[in-house]
């Protein structure tokens, strides 16, 4: 027997009764927003992709950018992602909301994108597919990842991080950038090439862990 | 938690600015799996606040609509050419990359785990590795395949040449991987196929089966039985359904297959089967064309039949052999 009468105690705890509230609410109202996708996905597919498509595309791709730093690439995973989800008919299984399952693949694509980038060695025990549920640790991963590549590219020299970001990011082609900066060719690529070492070398170190955290 | 709190805290964190502690208590927040949807929620909404670039939606939004319609099979993708193209860098890389994996002890790995297939040039082999799969290897070819067998439920080659797999189906479905050079690699699914990996491309036909190909950015195809896959330069691919197959296995039967092929690059297969370098220093017989199925165990035999074909001239140089359009 416990000597204090811990039932009436917990009753009278104050937080418990509006969190439950709380909860409740925020269950009912997440699947809300996409039922009208949803029913279309039912009717006609090729609409609610395409709905679907000028819903997401640009945000995914702003969300892109910021692993892989260049746009092409950012709207070539976006595309490709919905290609598959049209080819392979993955509206049909999914039963988390479409944003939560784009979001998801595209993280996961850029991560792959930047991990073949940053890494040369192959590693054959890595994940093909997403997790269908990553957990809490994973999802919070992937936005420190963004981070620590941004701020990698800011804390790189002047010239340097601006080299680099007209070729990465604006797709520059050296002889242009060499104009833009007044230096020659030669000198954007040496400088375009050192901010990758960096962030090769800066990733690396964070990659060990990352990876450590994340797959084992 | 309520949410105009959460969307306050979660704003923060897709800006890196919340304390260890509030990210802890995200985390414990996300453990409830509803709330795995509302971050992206949040995450979406954020993006919509934070724009990067403008991305050009209705061209994209194009093309989608002509994948949803089908024209996606035989599609010609362009993959940017990586910008560390430069020598320099790229040995940067590989240095950078070396001192990784001396530091992990992995350095001598390879050659210790894995032991060399050859095929000399001229020469075709076929070996059965240990699980049962066979692999004819055409000439000037290596295979490198675990010296202790394969280990657990993986199997992994890497092949630098080209090759035929027909792939034993275990019975713990063991996945099969070929891995080329340029980080593209083969997962097979129980079945025959060819590969081609040299430093001018890659190639893959399908025979029977079912192949996922793995490219070098981390992008994945799967291929139909009849498909052939060609890798360009810069990373853009091409996949096709030719009718007619033989070119791809000409080499079993030690043939050449030529359709409308340029001499120069009879010239190249010549160099890749034979490891005999032959040059045509005139640019004018380099692009003439040629056709036919022709067998020849050696050099000597397609030079012969070139040379009558074409009435060319072969010389032998000291270390290659020259073609040349014979001086009146």
């Amino acid at each position: 027997m416990t000597a204090f009468p811990l039932n009436p105690l917990e009753e009278d705890f104050p937080g418990q009764q509006p969190e439950n509230h709380d909860r409740v609410r925020s269950e009912a109202i997440v699947p809300d927003d996409e039922w009208l996708l949803r029913r279309q996905f039912a009717e006609a597919p090729d609409k609610a992709c395409e709905l679907l498509f000028r819903r997401y595309y640009v945000n995914l791709c702003n969300h892109t950018i910021r692993f892989v730093h260049s746009r092409e690439v950012a709207e070539d995973i976006v595309s490709e992602i919905f290609t598959a989800f049209w080819q392979n008919q993955t509206f049909r299984h999914i039963n988390t909301s479409y944003r939560a399952y784009l979001y998801k693949s595209v993280r996961h694509r850029a991560y792959n994108y930047l991990k073949w980038q940053v890494r040369f060695q192959h590693s054959a025990d890595e994940p093909v597919h997403p997790s269908e549920s990553p957990s809490p640790h994973e999802v919070l991963q992937y936005s420190e990842l963004h981070q620590k590549i941004e701020l990698i590219v800011r804390e790189l020299p002047a010239q340097c991080r601006r080299a680099y970001l007209l070729k990465r990011v604006e797709g520059k082609k050296y002889d242009e950038i060499a104009q833009e900066m007044k230096i020659s060719a030669k000198a954007v690529e040496a400088l375009v090439s050192r901010a990758l070492s960096r962030l090769r070398k800066e990733l690396s170190a964070h990659w060990v862990l990352f990876i450590m955290l994340f797959f084992c | 938690m309520k949410e105009s709190v959460i969307q306050l805290l979660l704003f923060d964190f897709f800006e890196g600015k919340t304390t260890s502690i509030q990210r802890k208590m995200i985390e414990e927040w996300l453990a409830e799996e509803s709330n795995q949807e509302l971050f992206y929620r949040y995450l979406d909404q954020w993006e919509s606040e934070h724009p990067q670039f403008g991305p050009n939606k209705e061209i994209a939004l194009e093309h989608f609509r002509s994948v949803m319609a089908g024209a996606d099979e035989t599609e010609l993708h362009n993959i940017e050419p990586e910008p560390e193209r430069p020598f320099r860098a790229r040995r940067w890389f590989l240095a950078a990359a070396a001192v990784a994996l001396v530091a992990a002890g992995l350095a001598f790995q390879k050659q210790i785990l894995y032991k060399s297939l050859d095929a000399g040039p001229g020469k075709r082999i076929t070996y059965r590795l240990s699980e049962g799969t066979e692999v004819l290897l055409n000439a000037n070819s290596t295979l490198l395949v675990p010296r202790f067998g394969f280990l657990h439920n993986e199997r992994e080659v890497f092949l630098d040449g080209e090759a035929e797999f027909k792939v034993t189906h275990t019975r713990n479905h063991d996945r099969f991987v070929v891995k080329m050079s340029d980080r593209y690699q083969i997962e097979v699914l129980g079945t025959e196929f060819v590969a081609f990996s040299r430093a001018r491309g890659k190639r893959v036909f399908l025979k029977e089966g079912k192949v996922k190909l793995g490219l070098p950015e981390g992008r994945q195809i799967y291929m139909k039985p009849g498909n052939v896959f060609v890798s360009g330069q810069n990373g853009s691919y091409k996949m096709t359904v030719p009718t007619d197959t033989r070119p791809y296995t000409a080499w079993k039967e030690q043939t050449f297959y030529f359709n409308n092929t340029l001499l120069s690059d009879v010239a190249q297969q010549i160099g890749e089967q034979f490891g005999t370098q032959v040059r045509i220093p005139d640019t004018l017989l380099a692009q003439r064309r040629i056709g036919g199925i022709y067998k020849a165990d050696q050099v000597d035999d397609l030079l012969q039949i070139l040379s009558e074909l074409m009435q060319i001239e072969v010389i032998q140089k000291e270390d290659h052999i020259e073609l040349a359009i014979p001086k009146p």
